[in-house]
């Protein structure tokens, strides 16, 4: 497909015909942080944000979302799907990587019908990362790049002259082309640009450093069960959930119904979940499968490095480091609790 | 038969009654289902027949305990709403005082009368048994509305045992700790969807502290953000003063 170069200003002018066309959202500032939002002027747009404060997984697993409506009289139920078309505008490589690994799971076994709607609708236009976030470490789990990755349908590169590349991967993307198809293609110097850019990213998106390849992790993990760091750190937890639930690759949830005042229909509801919440393993009969604190902290990591890989061949953690951001008591951190485990083994 | 239902108000603002009252179009929803048989804020008829009671406010006299241990008698079910009934609320902080000052200094010379007695502020439940609680300074009208639906279909209504963070997450806020504020959502039951935060400020707890808040973690971050024990105990106790004084 062809691979375009354009200056800064043919990208206003490109969302800008992106958003009088089609619902698009995209990275804004709110407050002193970013977050994606729905995109009404061009110029909101921030493709040099750092890390948005969640995950772009809110679009194809949204917080709450009604999965169904019943009449328990009638015995009748009708699924809810959102199938409407819309283009995610600015989502970083690692969340990118995080977003394939849903959709691994939501496609595993049964597949997830209301997730796999949204995600169909979706055009997922990804953006290099321009500046790094204080907590990143994409580039130790060899998220920091699209490189070896696929999914998107559509990269931008911002590269060094301050032009942007444009690189549509998919026939979707190839559609959003609209007025850049008479851009001029991309050059073999611009390549070599991108890949600088690339390179680059692989080294500075590492602000936490693991000392470990993300492959030894299970192993690592498999002798760690009884390591005095869990109820060490656990001693400060909250119980909060906040590590899980800014997570691009945690999708536990919950159900619930909600009736009607005609106390006849209603609709069930699917919210986020988190491992660390103390209700997360709690069964009818009251018995909690990880009742102390220490057990619930010791499984995310688990999770994170060894049980994800057993069950799909995936380490759960794409390295964007907003956990370590979003946890009040600091000690959600996943590199340093790896590291110390290296060490200490 | 539609379930009679009476509201009955203690020590409080009454604000919660008024949320009731703000519910607009739900309200005739709500009275479609329930015939409501008391309601001071509202209707002028009384009862003393009626199948829920919906109680709101705090115990500060002798003869208000009285009248509570009534009502619970008469009714099948209560329901505590707001964080006065569910906690003692705002009310529970003269219990850091000896009562004799308290009346003295909210009465001056009139505190001697009789019917200005007061006592320790109690919840309700340190009273007469509460089936339900609704928590929340004022209650989210959304969620009694839940509950009360819940209950006529005969299930029982889920609330939140996990911290107001959850909320304030899933609403994409920035933390206030990031603001160098004490928030006291790591230690608050969640479900009123981190209103305060959503609003940029604090929250004050005062849906009440979780089962399990761990104020011992939370005593120790404060350092982190250069604030100390001390402080995070004064933000607690504005809703959230112990049970028991000196506990
Ligand atoms: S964010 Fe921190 S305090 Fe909250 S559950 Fe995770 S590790 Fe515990
Ligand atoms: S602002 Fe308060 S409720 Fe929100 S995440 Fe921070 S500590 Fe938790």
């Amino acid at each position: 497909m062809p691979q375009k170069l354009i200056d800064q200003s043919s990208l206003g002018h490109w969302v800008a015909a992106l958003i009088a066309e089609h619902k698009v959202y995209g990275v804004q500032a709110k407050a002193d942080r970013f977050a994606f939002d729905a995109l009404t002027e061009a110029d909101d747009l921030r493709l040099d944000h750092d890390v948005t404060i969640l995950p772009p997984k809110k679009y194809f697993h949204p917080p709450q979302e009604i999965l169904l409506q019943f009449d328990r009289e009638a015995m009748t139920f009708e699924s809810v799907f959102h199938a409407e078309p819309f283009i995610l505008l600015g989502v970083h490589p690692y969340d990118m990587a995080a977003i394939s690994q849903l959709d691994k799971v939501f496609s595993m076994d049964h597949r997830d019908r209301h997730y796999l709607a949204r995600r169909e609708a979706a055009t997922i236009v990804v953006c290099d990362v321009q500046t790094a976030s204080p907590e990143v470490f994409a580039g130790c789990m060899g998220h920091a790049t699209m490189e070896g990755q696929s999914g998107h349908d559509m990269l931008l590169t911002l590269l060094d002259d301050g032009r942007y590349l444009v690189d549509p991967v998919s026939a979707k993307g190839e559609a959003l082309m609209g007025p850049l198809a008479h851009a001029p293609e991309a050059d073999q110097a611009a390549l070599q640009a991108r890949k600088r850019v690339w390179d680059r990213n692989r080294r500075q998106l590492q602000k936490n450093k693991l000392k470990m390849k993300p492959s030894e992790l299970p192993g690592l993990l498999a002798g760690s069960y009884d390591h005095p760091v869990w109820e060490e750190r656990a001693e400060l937890c909250y119980s909060c959930g906040s590590c899980n639930l800014v997570c691009p690759t945690c999708y536990c949830f919950d159900l619930r119904d909600e009736l009607n005042w005609d106390l006849r229909t209603g609709r069930r509801l699917r919210e986020w979940d988190g491992c660390m919440l103390r209700g997360f393993a709690a069964v009818a009969g009251g018995h909690n499968f990880r009742a102390r604190r220490a057990d619930r902290y010791r499984h995310r990591y688990f999770r994170k490095g060894k049980y994800t890989w057993e069950a799909y061949g995936e380490i759960a953690c794409v390295g964007c480091g907003r956990c370590i951001s979003a946890c009040t008591a600091n000690i959600a951190n996943p590199v340093e609790v790896f590291n110390r485990l290296l060490e200490e083994r | 038969m539609k379930p009679r239902v009476a509201i009955f108000d203690f020590a409080c603002c009454e604000g919660c009654q008024l949320q009731i009252l703000n519910m607009e179009e739900e309200l005739l929803e709500l009275l479609s289902v329930i015939d409501p048989v008391e309601w001071r804020e509202a209707m002028s008829d009384r009862s003393e027949d009626y199948d829920i009671a919906i109680v709101e406010g705090s115990i500060t006299r002798e003869q208000d305990a009285d009248r509570l241990r009534a009502i619970r008698e008469r009714a099948k079910v209560l329901i505590a709403i707001g964080a006065c009934a569910t906690l003692g609320g705002v009310n529970r902080l003269k219990n850091h005082f000896p009562m004799a000052e308290v009346q003295k200094i909210v009465y001056g010379d009139a505190a001697a009368m009789p019917h200005l007695a007061t006592m320790p502020t109690r919840a309700i439940d340190e009273i007469v048994k509460v089936d339900y609680k609704v928590e929340g300074c004022p209650i989210n009208a959304q969620e009694l509305s839940r509950v009360i639906r819940a209950l006529l279909a005969g299930s029982a209504p889920a609330t939140p045992d996990y911290p107001l963070c959850v909320e304030c997450k899933k609403g994409e806020n920035p933390c206030r700790y990031d603001y160098g504020e004490i928030c006291l959502g790591p230690l608050t039951r969640a479900g009123c969807n981190a209103w305060c935060p959503s609003n940029g400020f604090w929250c004050f707890g005062c849906r009440g502290l979780l089962d399990d808040a761990n104020v011992e973690a939370a005593e120790k971050v404060m350092e982190q953000y250069g604030r100390t024990a001390d402080e995070l105990r004064e933000k607690i106790i504005l809703f959230n003063t112990p049970r028991e004084p000196g506990e």
